[in-house]
């Protein structure tokens, strides 16, 4: 029983059922370790946390000489951007916004910079439910490329205190 | 004729013990409820997999 | 000879008491002789295996009110809870279900392991009493802390730089060292028996897993003072902010780890109510243990899977650590859902029970609310659980599913459905014979698992299928009223936060019947004296 102590000889190889068990079991989990290298190379969803050290100040900076350079429109006080395909776009997370509105275009890829000036906070994309974590101090760097064109919504999925659920954005791809 | 009944009684004593310890080891029912377990893993883990390949490209 | 009963009308199976001559080691009227078992019970550790127990269903019950308001918030229809209490509230629930509930359970689970398995006194008891100090008042100085300063809404995980007032992390950091003073006192234990030799041979396999829970609990309280000390003298003003990718490494070094030690102590306890209920046996004590031990080399590494979408790691050291090093772990789990399982099986068919496949199923003990808590902790951790977690712990899958609901859907089936469920389970054997008292509404007590776990599984299943659309957890808001750009989520994943409601509020049910028969049970349960317990 398991609350005795074992019979002497208890240390031998598994039989029967038991030893069927273990080896498909073994299998199975050589299957899921090759799974993720697998899809490193071969699929197009990976997440490489690419990332660079940086200052809540400097990373505003960038972002306001890209909306400088870029801006097209604006809707409810927020500047759209339009980077050229292919190049560096930024986005900053703050309490209780991201900053600015992203206009891209289906099937280009845009190395597109996250960061936060405050807290954490989750960049969740929808209704892809695509879903990164962002750091203040850290550029992360999503290479992205839309699939699909539309107007798509940032959720902020990490808890940033009272306003959490009012931080709401929007990516456009056309 | 006692020696065939105690080599009788020895047999159904053998036969009883080989029928215990095949018992000792003996769990079909278990290894069915694995196989499913291992069969739904399966099923579960490759849907993800076919549904990340639906959302946009990134690295 | 004694026997322990397994289900009302069933013959009692005998468990044949070791019988080879062992020395105990108690001091003189310091031990007695469990009438239903045989086996022996040292009163120091009685004492401090009921102290916490009655200390862990306590912060139950905080944890289980939390619950129910969370749950009628999440569901969108009702969505109770104001802004700033649901986050102060879910702060409380994690703290007092993950950590202070748990844990409590576990120190008591290692004090019964090192004692009446052995046949050993308790020893190190200064180590005990103040383990015991200090873990209370950890756990109340941080519950102080959520809801008497209004400082310390930072949910669990504390994610730096969200600052929470000194009192928060002073509180668990208490508790982290009360919990590692009764880890040593295990420890110690263990030393003393094998000294006395109170036991021949290697130890029970019960006892084995509750070392191999206990090792993997130094590990674990290590990181968590690793990652709290920082933003303990941080919130004091000593030091600067920890930088926050380092932190939630750190944190989840405590955080995934103190799983493994769920899983660990819930698959031990499995054996246990196996043995008990229908006096099941490991098939092969050598599969077993070296399951246990792949739980404590390879878990070391894998909590790199909350980390899978984070910035500033890269891909390989994601790859590695959730692979290799989980996987070994996985598979130890893989094997342990086996020999539970059929450790039950052979037992029934042994005691006659041999129609087709699945007989010996249908005729266990499903009337016993240990073996039925037990059963379902074991189904609903392996399909729902364990299935969710390798595949959310993926790195690449792990983009389609961090911080929405799925992640709470996976672990209320493992440490919910599954480690809780399975503790209950066990305490449906502790009051009878610890605390000597019978459970009073007996068929209430047979219930309650089964509506536990069916509460938990639609819980669950509701958390999981509205993570799917993207539904944020820890959001108290979905429709997200109020925001500058509109967003929300489609009728389907409405349908589902109703689910999770529903679900949380059957699983509530089940709490709270467990939780006052408990008490009832404890304090004004029939007593249980010279005779054996009333069999399930």
């Amino acid at each position: 029983m398991s609350i005795h102590a074992p019979e002497a000889g208890w240390l031998r190889a598994p039989g029967g059922g038991e030893r069927l068990w273990i080896g498909l079991a073994l299998a199975w989990c050589v299957i899921l370790s090759l799974a993720m290298p697998y899809w490193h190379f071969k699929g197009k969803q990976n997440s490489t946390g690419e990332a660079y050290r940086v200052t809540a100040g400097e990373f505003m900076e960038r972002v306001n000489r890209f909306v400088a350079a870029y801006q097209v429109g604006e809707e409810k006080g927020v500047p759209i951007v339009e980077p050229p395909p292919g190049s560096d776009a930024y986005l900053q997370a703050s309490m209780w916004r991201w900053h600015p509105i992203l206009k891209l275009k289906e099937g280009q890829t845009y190395r597109i910079h996250v960061s936060s000036t405050d807290l954490q906070h989750g960049f969740g994309l929808l209704p892809m439910n695509m879903n990164f974590q962002i750091l203040p101090g850290y550029d992360h760097v999503l290479t992205i490329t839309p699939t699909s064109k539309g107007e798509f919504s940032i959720v902020c999925n990490e808890f940033c205190g009272i306003g959490h659920h009012l931080m709401t954005g929007k990516i456009l791809v056309d | 004729m006692r020696e065939n009944e105690d080599k009788h009684e020895h047999l159904q004593d053998v036969r009883q013990k080989l029928q215990e310890s095949e018992d000792d080891h003996h769990a079909p029912g278990t290894l069915v409820l694995a196989l499913v377990l291992l069969v739904s893993f399966a099923i579960y883990y490759f849907a993800n997999w076919k549904a990340l390949a639906d959302v946009w490209h990134v690295r | 000879m004694s026997t322990i009963s397994a289900g009302v009308g069933a013959t009692p199976i005998p468990i044949p008491v070791d019988s080879r001559p062992v020395k105990g080691n108690h001091p003189p009227g310091m031990s007695r002789t469990c009438d239903t078992t045989g086996l022996p019970v040292c009163l120091t550790a009685e004492r401090f295996i009921k102290l916490n127990a009655v200390a862990a269903v306590v912060f139950l019950l905080v944890g289980a009110v939390a619950a129910l308001l969370l749950a009628l918030t999440r569901w969108p229809a009702v969505h109770l809870l104001d802004t700033v209490w649901y986050y102060r509230i879910l702060t409380a629930h994690g703290l007092n279900m993950l950590i202070f509930w748990i844990i409590f359970m576990e120190i008591g689970i290692l004090y019964f392991a090192c004692t009446s398995l052995l046949g050993s006194r308790l020893a190190a008891k200064g180590f005990v009493v103040a383990s015991f100090a200090l873990m209370l008042s950890g756990a109340l100085l941080t519950n102080w802390a959520v809801f008497f300063t209004g400082k310390a809404d930072v949910l669990l995980t504390s994610y730096v730089p969200l600052q929470a007032h000194p009192a928060f992390y002073a509180g668990i950091l208490l508790f982290a060292v009360g919990a590692l003073l009764g880890v040593i006192a295990f420890f110690t234990t263990l030393y003393v028996a094998k000294r006395d030799r109170t036991y021949e041979g290697s130890v029970p396999l019960v006892t084995f897993g509750a070392t191999a829970a206990a090792i993997i609990a130094v590990v674990t309280i290590l990181h968590g003072a690793i990652a709290l000390i920082p933003a303990f003298t941080w919130s004091l003003g000593w030091t600067g902010v920890p930088d926050a990718g380092w932190y939630r490494i750190a944190w989840w070094g405590l955080g995934h780890q103190s799983q493994q030690i769920n899983v660990t102590a819930m698959v031990s306890v499995w054996y246990l109510l196996g043995t008990l209920s229908v006096g099941a046996k490991p098939l092969n004590q050598a599969v077993c243990r070296g399951a246990f031990v792949l739980y404590i080399l390879f878990i070391n590494l894998a909590s790199a899977h909350h980390i899978l979408v984070d910035p500033g790691v890269g891909a390989s050291w994601k790859i590695w650590n959730t692979s290799y090093a989980m996987y070994l772990a996985v598979l130890a789990s893989l094997i342990h859902g086996f020999t539970v399982p059929a450790s039950v099986e052979v037992a029934m068919r042994k005691k006659g029970h041999r129609k087709g496949l699945f007989g010996w199923l249908f005729k266990a003990p499903w009337k016993n609310p240990g073996f039925s808590a037990f059963f379902l902790s074991l189904l609903i951790f392996g399909f729902i659980g364990g299935i969710t977690g390798v595949t959310l712990g993926t790195q690449q899958i792990n983009i389609i599913a961090h911080n929405t609901l799925r992640i709470p859907g996976h672990f209320h089936a493992t440490v919910v459905g599954g480690t809780s469920l399975a503790f209950m389970g066990l305490c449906y054997y502790v009051v009878p014979l610890i605390f000597r008292r019978e459970y009073p509404m007996r068929w209430l007590a047979r219930l309650q698992p089964y509506l536990f776990g069916g509460g938990i599984l639609l819980l669950s299943m509701g958390m999981s299928f509205a993570g799917s659309y993207g539904v944020p957890r820890r959001h108290w808001d979905v429709e997200f009223s109020g925001a500058q750009f509109a967003a929300g989520f489609d009728a389907g994943a409405h349908l589902m936060l109703g689910i999770l409601g529903v679900g949380g509020v059957i699983a509530f049910l089940g709490l709270l019947v467990f939780i006052l028969q408990t008490v009832w049970a404890v304090f004004l349960g029939q007593k249980i004296e010279n005779r054996p317990m009333t069999p399930w």
